[in-house]
């Protein structure tokens, strides 16, 4: 079954789905061929996207794919659904630690006009809803809990509040004000400890004060109480401790991955495949089991190309880093389509990739991970990271993707953009991505393809 | 030392007891002079303080993190190198000890920031008596709200905000205008001029809820008897009467307007929010559902004064409500 890594069209995947199938390819339950997502659920963006043609990037595709499908199969089968919304990371960790409880990402509905190329309408019922383009597109979010038909309303809600973006808040507070009740979980704006103050070290390498982990310690502990009334069931240090150390298995193996595809010469899976891969760590896709085997599947894959000295991105392409996730998948595809490939990413949740302590208590080491959020820090915070992983992956240049209407992306691009220039010296450029990006492609492959010049440019005779 | 304060939750009396300046920076006259290059999506006014704040050295900035625009402003004012400014972080949310530690403990680092500008430790008499006089001004303020002009007694908030000083405002003029009520964000002095226009066009403002208005001022000190710890009454004051867009839930905002659009019997909401406000714009079809009242959006922009496309809305807007 292994050939040599190509990306291929919907159209090949069908043919290629078919051959593993003869070949003998075993799916799990969600399996089967791609073209399902188009026919069935309209997700009319694959026809235009460039996919891996591994079974492991397969598995994974029809794993994203189906998470809707699978979060009503778990309610019919009596799981208790949760609502996180915003933290990016933290709150499953404590919902996949009681049994029976799933935790997903409304958020997450963000890609959902991309997926249905605006066939859903979200964004537009958003607008009569008061949320128009003003608004980053996760503004979806809330057509789709009010008019159902994407993903199941959760029995829970849970929201931080706080150091987060102003747009997100607004919509969750929209949300509230239409009937759907909120835990608002405080999350204070991450600092540096003043000096006298205890200081706490957090993932990352970042620290922060004392008070304010205590702060968030004992606000994850109402989230915890609210989730263990809702499973029945008290969430105990026990319980919570084996979370953590299942979330940080997932973490682990995507750190190895991230390695193996970011740092080698040449990538071993596309941009693309790896951004969805990341987008695992925040909530599992809503089965953590499952999403263990998936990015197993495609770090041995990695793995095997790396040893077979075969790449799915050439080694001559010029090494970019990116900052923030894209409203439109498209344009991961476009990167390398112009010569560019991946070497590190910061797509808003480092925080979620970095290993929870294991030696802290359990919500102790929670509300350390929750505190070391790029997005409730400083952005001087988060530009020093992202330099700091530019360097030690030899970045070449740094894309700051906006997200359209997102507050923070007002703000920190310049930051970010500034700092690296005047710490690396590396030709940097912001540029954003609408949810369909097509009446665009031209000018951001411009925009890109110079980049990709520029970098290549600059590497030494 | 002049303190200017970006956000009329962070308490001037504190300021003041440690005898430096405390100055809302939105009541200064010259906040917005000239349009200033914004990138999309910045705020007007968060750029307008950094820009404000850098222009005057020789005093510190006390910005808030009650929007991500103004948290994130004072990261834009670190990276230029402001170094005398101090980000204050206002809790979203008031219903738990939490939320109460970190207002406490903000309030006591804001304390320390102070003191390290040159300031002076308060005295709890010190304390007592700046809350006294802040409460009273504001008691007057409030008391002045119902029968004041629209502009005068946005001048009289603004003046408190700028100085302490209370000057009665001018009372309104006896006329058949419609009574509006002005919600949202901060309206400057530049904005001023709105306010001639909507009286011009047969409205007037019976409420001025907007962040530097009324619901700036917080109801004064239950009783004037000089309390045991006056910091603790000042940090009670603040978690108890802090009423803004960015609570979450933002219940406290809608209880406060309840009974003052009732009893001012505002017939329409004017929604006042700067471009890339996500905070006061959602909130538009929330207002509309819950006191069933028209409401227009106005949008300051990053140019001072009342474009001619958006005085016609208003104009408008009064028209239809006649």
């Amino acid at each position: 079954m292994n050939a040599s890594p190509r990306k291929l069209t919907l159209d090949e995947w069908d043919d290629r789905h078919e051959q593993l199938r003869r070949d003998g390819l075993r799916e799990p339950t969600y399996g089967g061929p791609l073209r399902r997502h188009v026919v069935r659920d309209r997700n009319f963006r694959l026809q235009h996207l460039q996919f891996d043609n591994s079974p492991a990037a397969l598995r994974l595709w029809n794993f994203l794919l189906t998470e809707n499908q699978r979060l009503h199969q778990a309610r019919a089968n009596g799981d208790k659904l949760v609502g996180a919304m915003k933290d990016l990371g933290t709150v499953p960790v404590m919902a996949y630690s009681l049994p029976s409880m799933r935790a997903f990402y409304p958020d997450g509905a963000w890609w959902t006009p991309c997926l249905m190329e605006c066939g859903d309408m979200l964004l537009q019922q958003a607008e009569t809803m008061g949320l128009d383009s003003s608004f980053c597109p996760v503004r979806a979010m809330l057509p789709a809990f009010e008019h159902g038909g994407h993903f199941p309303r959760p029995d829970l809600l849970v929201c931080s509040a706080g150091a987060i973006c102003d747009d997100f808040s607004a919509i969750a507070q929209r949300l509230e004000h239409l009937g759907h009740p909120i835990l608002w979980w405080e999350m204070p704006r991450r600092r540096q400890p003043d000096s006298g103050e205890t200081a706490c070290a957090l993932p990352g390498g970042l620290s922060a004060p004392k008070i304010q982990v205590d702060c968030v310690r004992a606000e994850l502990g109402r989230v915890g109480q609210a989730l263990g009334e809702l499973a029945g069931k008290h969430l105990d240090d026990v319980w919570l401790a084996d979370g953590i150390r299942a979330a940080n298995r997932v973490r682990r193996t995507l750190e190895s991955l991230r390695r193996t595809v970011y740092a080698a010469p040449a990538a071993a899976l596309p941009a693309l495949e790896m951004l969805v891969a990341e987008m695992l760590a925040i909530h599992f896709c809503s089965d953590r089991e499952e999403s263990i085997a998936v990015l197993d599947g495609l770090l041995a894959e990695a793995q095997s190309r790396a040893r077979r000295n075969q790449f799915a991105v050439s080694a001559d392409a010029a090494r970019i880093f990116w900052v923030n996730p894209v409203a439109d998948l498209r344009a991961m595809n476009l990167l390398e389509e112009i010569g560019g490939r991946i070497c590190g990413t910061d797509y808003m949740f480092t925080h979620a990739l970095d290993l929870i302590p294991e030696d802290l208590p359990p919500l102790e080491a929670l509300a350390r991970a929750a505190l070391a959020d790029p997005m409730v820090g400083p952005a001087s915070d988060r530009a020093a990271r992202i330099v700091r992983e530019c360097r030690a992956n030899g970045a070449e240049a740094l894309v700051v993707s906006r997200i359209p209407g997102a507050s923070h992306c007002a703000r920190e691009g310049e930051i970010i953009l500034q700092f690296a220039r005047r710490e690396i010296g590396i030709p940097a450029i912001e540029l954003e991505i609408s949810p369909v990006c097509d009446a665009m492609r031209t000018g951001l492959r411009s925009r890109l393809q110079a980049l990709v010049e520029i970098a290549r440019d600059r590497r030494p005779a | 030392m002049d303190v200017f304060l970006t956000s009329p939750w962070i308490p001037p009396e504190w300021v003041r007891a440690h005898g430096l300046q405390p100055r809302g920076i939105w009541a200064a006259e010259n906040l917005q002079r000239l349009p200033c290059p914004l990138s999309a999506g910045v705020c007007a006014f968060a750029e307008s303080a950094v820009r404000f704040a850098q222009s005057r050295a020789e005093s510190a900035a006390v910005f808030s993190t009650a929007c991500d625009q103004m948290r994130r402003a004072f990261d834009a004012a670190i990276f230029r190198g402001q170094r005398q400014a101090f980000l204050f972080n206002l809790p979203a949310t008031w219903q738990t000890a939490a939320a109460g530690q970190i207002l406490r403990s903000e309030l006591e680092r804001l304390g320390r920031f102070l003191l390290a500008m040159g300031g002076r430790a308060p005295s709890p008499e010190q304390l007592w008596l700046e809350m006294l006089q802040a409460g009273r001004t504001r008691k007057l303020l409030l008391e002045s709200a119902r029968a004041s002009s629209s502009r005068g007694f946005a001048e009289a908030v603004a003046r408190f905000h700028w100085d302490g000083s209370f000057s009665p405002p001018p009372p309104a003029a006896p006329a058949d205008q419609i009574p509006l009520a002005l919600v949202g964000g901060p309206f400057l002095a530049s904005h001023w001029k709105w306010l001639d226009a909507l009286e011009a066009a047969g409205g007037r403002v019976a409420l001025d809820a907007t962040e530097m208005g009324e619901l700036s001022l917080a109801p004064p000190l239950e009783s004037e008897t000089v309390a045991k710890d006056p910091f603790d009454t000042l940090f009670r004051g603040c978690l108890d009467n802090t009423i803004g867009v960015f609570q979450r839930p933002n219940a406290r905002l809608y209880s406060w307007l309840k009974p003052r659009l009732a009893s001012r019997q505002a017939r329409g909401i004017v929604l006042w929010h700067f471009t890339g406000c996500d905070l006061w714009r959602a909130e538009a079809p929330t207002l509309r559902e819950t006191f069933g009242l028209p409401v227009l959006l106005l949008e300051a922009c990053a140019e001072p004064g009342a474009a001619p496309r958006d005085l016609n809305r208003l104009q408008a807007f009064v028209e239809t409500l006649r």
